[in-house]
C-alpha cells in the first residue's frame, strides 16, 4: 500500500509537468490547427537555455524561469510570422512538415555548437532535499515543479475562461472563419497565440532542466509523450491535455512500478484505447476529429 | 438606389473554373427585409457568403452604406455593420450562453442592443445564458444567432435559412423576431427556401436560379404568383 | 591451441589463394611484390569514430593527435631505420550507425588504402567494421566499442579488441565494489541489446563475489523519467545501486537519484561511464559514484606525463580512449617493424600474445586465442568538488583490478 500512495505522488508529480508541456502544444493546435512538431525541439531549447543563461551569465533557475518563456515567445512570434503563417490556408500537412524540419534543424545546430554530452545544471538552492508525507515522501523540486506547473495550467485555464481575450481565444479555437465574420480580426491574435504556446514548451524545460539531462536531444523522445497526451486528452482540448497529462504520469509511475519495462507501452496502450473509444479524445469534440 | 444600405453590384462567384453566381444585382434598404429564394444550389449561400467576405474567388462590387467592402477581409465587414447568422447557426460549443452573446464586438454603441433587451426579448437566453451554447434547442440556438449581431449593433443581418428545421411554431416565433427586428430599423437579408415562410416577413423577394437573379418582386405580387414562380424555379 | 593455429594457417593459406586471384584483375590493393615490405609504399592509418555525436569528445577528432604522438614516437624511436617511413592517418565519421561504419570501412581499406582501422566506438558500428576487417584481410583494431562479441562469437584474425569490454567493466566495478562490502545490488538497466548484456555481466560478476543481485528492474529505452524506477529500486534496502544506462539516460538517472536524497546514502554504481560524462555534468552530480576506468590521466606520472604531451596539442586532457589509440598505433607500427612488412598476416602474427607495457597498458597481453586486449584497469570514485584540484581531476582510484581478475578467461565461442 504504501509503495503503491508513493507511486501515485511520483506520478502526480510527473503529470503536473506533462500537463504544462503538453498544454502549449494543444493551445497552438486549438487556434491554429497547426500540429507543433518542434514542441519538443523548444522544450529543448527552453532547457538549453536555461544551461547556457547559467554557464555564460550567471543566471540560475529563477530569473530563467522568467527569461526564457520571453525569449521563446519572441522565437514562437518570429517562426509564426516568417514560416507558419504561410502555409497556414493549406492542408495541416504542410505545417507539420515544417515544424518537423525546423526540430531536425535546431536540434541539428544545437549538437554543432553545443555537442551532444549534456550540459551542467543543479536543482535550485532551497528546493533540495525530501519532503514527507507520511509513511511516502518526494523529492521538494519535484514538488516544486509540480505545483509550479498545476498553477501555470490554472493561470492559463483562468486566463482562457475568465477574460475577453480567454473567450476570444476559444472562439477562434472552435471555427476561426466563423469568428472573423463576427468580427474577430482572428489574425491579429494568431500570432501571440502561436508565441504563448512556444513560451509554455520553454517553460517546462526550464522546469526540466534540474532534473533531466540537458541536451539536444532531450525533446525527441518527450514529443512522442507529448503526442500521446494531446490525443488522449483530445486535440486541441486545453482541459484534455491538462487531464491527460496527469493520467499519463500515473500510468507511468505505475508502469514503472509494477511493469517495469513497459512503462511507455502503457502509455500508448492507453491512447490506443481511448482513440478507439473516443476518436476524438477524452475532452475531443467530435467534428474536431 | 442613392437610399440603399446594401448594394450588390454584378456580384460573380466561382469554384476554381465553376461559376456559382452570374453578375448578380441587389439591393437593401435600412430597415428593409429581402429574400433570396431558389431552390438548393442555386447560389443563395454562396452570394450571403460573397458579401460577408468569406468566399474567396469573387468579382464584383458591394457597397454598405456608400463604403465600399471590396477587398475588406470579414471581421472588418463585420464591424462595419454586417451581421452574420449562418444556415448551422455558428453558436459557439466552448463558449456558455451569454459569451455567445458577448463575443462579437460592439460595431456601433447606438445600435447595439443592450443586454437587458436582448433578454427581454429572447427571455429563454436569459434563463440558459450559463449553458454551453450548444446545449440550447435548434429553435432556442437560432434565436441566439440572430440576438448576437443585434447586441453587437449590426445594421444588416444575413440571415441564411433560419426556419431550417424547426417546428412550425417555433418558425412562427423566428418570423415574429424578424418583424420585430425590422421594427428597430434592422435590415435583412434572407436566404429562404421556405417560401410561404418568407412571404410573411419579406418586403421584397429575389428568385435565385443558377447563379443569376431571374426575377425581382415585391411581396404582394411574390404572394399571387408563389404557386406560378416556385414550378418556374422548380421547387 | 596447436591445433587452431594449424587450423588458421590452413586457413591462411587457403586464403592467400583467394587474394591473389582476386587481386588479378586489379593493379593495387593487394601485397606488393617487392618481397611484401610496405603496400603502396606507406602505411596507412585509418581512424573510425564518432566526430559529431555522444562519443565525439570521448575520442573524436582528438583520437587523430593521439594517433599522430605515435606515429612521431615510432620515427623518434628508429628514426632511419624505420620500416614504415611513410605513415599517414586517414579519418571519418561513422556517426555510430553500422551501416555508416560499414561503408566507411570498405571505402578506407579499398580506396584509401588503409592497412589498419582503428578506434570504432558503439558496439554495432564496431561489430560491422571487423566484417570488413575479416573480408578485406586487413588489421583493425577495436578501441571505442564494449561488446564481447569482438572477441567472442563474431571474432575474426585481424580484429583486435584493445581497451575494455562489458566483461572488464562488469568484473571491475562489480567485483571491485562486492570485495570492499558492497554485497546486496539492485539493478536498472535499458532493455536493449546493451543494457541486457551488462545486466547479465554484472549480475555474474556480482554474484561470482559472493554478492546478491537483489532486483534486475529492465527500463524503456530510451527514458526520461526514472523516478518510480528508482524508488522501486531502492525498495529493497540495497547497499548498491547499479545503473546500465548511458548517455542522456544515464544523466537522467543520476539527477533523479540524487533528487530522491539517495546521494551518499546508497553507493551508486554506474556499468558505463566515460570521464567526458563527469566533465559535462560536473563533479558534483556524480560525487561518489564508481566506476571503473580503463585508463586515467592522472593515475602515476608516466600517465600524467603523456596527458601534458597531449594537452599542449589539444588543450583538453586525455580520455583512456585516446591513450588507447595512441597505444593501439604505436603497438602496430612496433609490430610492422618486427616484421619488416605491413603484410597484415605477418602483423597479427607478431601482434598476437605480445607482451606490452606502455602508458595505457600496464600487463598487457595480446591475447592470441581471441585477440583480447587485457591489462590492469581502475575502480574509479568520482570525487567532490571539494577534492578537485584542476581541471579534469575527477577520479579517486579505490583499487587497481589486475588484468587476471578483469578479464574473463576466453570465451570458447571464439573461433578465427
Amino acid at each position: 500500500m504504501t509503495q503503491f500512495l508513493q507511486y501515485t505522488l511520483q506520478g502526480l508529480a510527473a503529470g503536473g509537468f506533462y500537463a504544462l508541456a503538453a498544454l502549449g502544444l494543444a493551445v497552438i493546435f486549438g487556434v491554429l490547427g497547426v500540429v507543433n512538431f518542434s514542441h519538443g525541439a523548444c522544450y529543448m531549447l527552453g532547457a538549453m537555455i536555461s544551461a547556457l543563461l547559467l554557464q555564460h551569465f550567471g543566471l540560475g533557475f529563477w530569473p530563467a524561469l522568467v527569461i526564457v518563456p520571453v525569449i521563446m515567445f519572441v522565437i514562437g512570434v518570429l517562426v509564426e510570422r516568417l514560416l507558419v503563417q504561410w502555409l497556414l490556408k493549406l492542408d495541416p500537412l504542410y505545417n507539420f512538415l515544417l515544424t518537423f524540419g525546423l526540430t531536425l534543424l535546431t536540434v541539428d545546430i544545437m549538437k554543432r555548437q553545443f555537442g551532444v554530452s549534456s550540459l551542467k545544471y543543479e536543482v535550485p538552492a532551497g528546493l533540495t532535499g525530501r519532503v514527507s508525507f507520511g509513511s511516502v515522501d518526494l523529492s521538494v523540486y519535484q514538488m516544486f515543479a509540480a505545483a509550479f506547473a498545476v498553477l501555470v495550467c490554472l493561470a492559463v485555464w483562468m486566463i482562457l475562461t475568465k477574460t475577453r481575450v480567454g473567450m476570444i481565444v476559444r472562439a477562434a479555437t472552435e471555427d476561426p472563419e466563423r469568428s472573423r465574420a463576427l468580427g474577430i480580426n482572428v489574425a491579429r491574435w494568431v500570432t501571440p497565440v502561436f508565441g504563448f504556446g512556444i513560451a509554455l514548451a520553454g517553460l517546462s524545460g526550464v522546469l526540466a532542466a534540474p532534473y533531466r539531462a540537458i541536451n539536444a536531444d532531450m525533446g525527441t523522445n518527450f514529443i512522442i509523450i507529448l503526442f500521446a497526451i494531446v490525443v488522449i486528452g483530445g486535440l486541441g482540448s486545453i482541459l484534455g491535455a491538462v487531464v491527460a497529462g496527469f493520467l499519463v504520469g500515473l500510468v507511468e509511475a505505475y508502469g514503472q512500478g509494477y511493469y517495469g519495462q513497459l512503462s511507455q507501452v502503457l502509455i500508448f496502450v492507453l491512447m490506443a484505447a481511448v482513440v478507439l473509444i473516443r476518436p476524438a479524445g477524452l475532452f475531443g469534440r467530435e467534428e474536431a476529429a | 438606389m442613392s437610399d440603399a444600405l446594401l448594394t450588390v453590384d454584378s456580384l460573380s462567384a466561382f469554384y476554381g473554373e465553376a461559376q456559382a453566381l452570374r453578375d448578380v444585382s441587389l439591393d437593401v434598404a435600412a430597415g428593409e427585409v429581402v429574400t433570396l429564394v431558389g431552390r438548393n444550389g442555386a447560389g443563395k449561400t454562396t452570394l450571403l457568403r460573397s458579401i460577408m467576405g468569406l468566399h474567396k474567388g469573387t468579382r464584383g462590387s458591394v457597397t454598405l452604406d456608400g463604403t465600399s467592402l471590396d477587398g475588406k477581409s470579414a471581421d472588418k465587414r463585420a464591424r462595419l455593420g454586417l451581421g452574420w447568422v449562418p444556415d448551422d447557426r455558428g453558436i459557439y460549443a466552448t463558449l456558455t450562453v451569454a459569451e455567445n452573446l458577448a463575443l462579437p464586438p460592439v460595431v456601433d454603441k447606438a445600435a447595439a442592443w443592450s443586454l437587458e433587451q436582448i433578454y427581454e426579448q429572447f427571455p429563454v437566453l436569459h434563463e440558459r445564458r450559463d449553458f454551453p451554447g450548444t446545449k440550447l434547442s435548434g429553435g432556442e440556438q437560432q434565436m441566439l444567432a440572430m440576438a448576437r449581431p443585434l447586441r453587437a449593433g449590426s445594421r444588416l443581418l444575413l440571415l441564411d435559412e433560419p426556419s431550417e428545421g424547426l417546428a412550425p411554431v417555433i418558425v412562427n416565433q423566428i418570423g415574429q423576431i424578424i418583424r420585430d427586428i425590422k421594427a428597430q430599423g434592422v435590415a435583412v437579408l434572407l436566404v429562404e427556401q421556405n417560401v410561404k415562410f418568407a412571404s410573411t416577413v419579406a418586403d421584397r423577394h429575389n428568385l435565385l436560379a443558377q447563379g443569376e437573379v431571374v426575377e425581382s418582386l415585391d411581396n404582394a405580387e411574390f404572394q399571387t404568383r408563389t404557386t406560378d414562380l416556385l414550378e418556374h424555379l422548380g421547387m | 591451441m596447436r591445433h587452431t593455429k594449424m587450423i588458421s594457417l590452413a586457413a591462411l593459406v587457403a586464403s592467400s589463394g583467394l587474394v591473389l586471384s582476386a587481386c588479378g584483375s586489379s593493379a593495387g590493393g593487394g601485397p606488393s611484390s617487392d618481397g611484401g615490405k610496405i603496400s603502396d609504399d606507406k602505411v596507412v592509418l585509418g581512424l573510425l569514430n564518432d566526430q559529431s555525436g555522444v562519443y565525439k569528445d570521448l575520442s573524436g577528432p582528438n583520437s587523430k593527435v593521439a594517433i599522430q604522438m605515435a606515429i612521431d614516437d615510432y620515427k623518434a624511436k628508429y628514426g632511419d631505420k624505420a620500416v614504415a617511413k611513410k605513415i599517414e592517418i586517414v579519418m571519418a565519421d561513422h556517426q555510430n550507425k553500422p551501416d555508416i561504419a560499414n561503408s566507411k570501412a570498405q571505402e578506407m581499406y579499398d580506396r584509401d588504402k588503409a592497412d589498419i582501422i582503428l578506434d570504432v566506438p558503439t558496439s554495432s558500428a564496431g561489430l560491422a567494421v571487423a566484417t570488413q576487417a575479416k573480408a578485406k584481410k586487413k588489421v583493425y583494431i577495436n578501441i571505442g566499442a564494449g561488446t564481447t562479441a569482438l572477441t567472442g562469437a563474431q571474432c575474426n584474425k585481424y580484429t583486435f579488441h584493445w581497451a575494455y569490454d562489458t566483461a572488464m567493466l562488469a568484473a571491475g566495478t562489480a567485483g571491485g565494489i562486492v570485495e570492499g562490502g558492497g554485497k546486496n545490488w539492485s539493478i536498472v538497466y535499458p532493455d536493449y541489446a546493451f543494457g541486457q548484456d551488462m545486466n547479465k555481466s554484472f549480475t555474474a560478476a556480482v554474484e561470482k563475489a559472493d554478492g546478491k543481485v537483489q532486483q534486475s528492474i529492465a527500463t524503456p529505452f530510451p527514458n526520461d523519467n526514472f523516478a518510480t524506477f528508482i524508488t522501486k529500486a531502492e525498495s529493497s534496502k540495497p547497499d548498491v545501486m547499479g545503473i546500465m544506462a548511458a548517455g542522456g539516460d544515464l544523466v537522467n538517472f543520476v539527477k533523479q537519484f540524487n533528487q530522491a536524497g539517495l546521494q551518499g546514502k546508497t553507493q551508486l554504481a554506474v556499468g558505463l561511464m566515460f570521464i567526458t560524462d563527469i566533465h559535462s555534468l560536473g563533479v558534483d552530480q556524480f560525487q561518489g559514484t564508481q566506476f571503473t576506468d580503463a585508463w586515467y590521466w592522472n593515475f602515476d606520472d608516466q600517465n600524467r606525463k603523456w596527458a601534458d604531451r597531449f594537452q599542449e596539442k589539444t588543450q583538453t586532457r586525455p580520455s583512456f580512449a585516446h591513450a588507447g589509440n595512441y597505444s593501439a598505433a604505436l603497438n602496430y607500427l612496433e609490430a610492422i617493424q618486427a616484421a619488416g612488412t605491413d603484410d597484415a598476416d605477418a602483423v597479427v602474427k607478431e601482434l598476437e600474445g605480445k607482451k606490452i607495457n606502455d602508458v595505457f597498458l600496464r600487463n598487457g597481453e595480446v591475447r592470441a586465442a581471441d585477440h583480447n586486449v587485457t591489462h590492469d584497469v581502475y575502480l574509479a570514485e568520482v570525487k567532490s568538488k571539494a577534492e578537485v584540484k584542476e581541471d579534469w581531476d575527477y577520479e579517486k582510484i579505490v583499487k587497481t583490478i589486475p588484468a587476471a581478475n578483469a578479464y574473463a578467461a576466453p570465451s570458447g565461442t571464439c573461433t578465427m
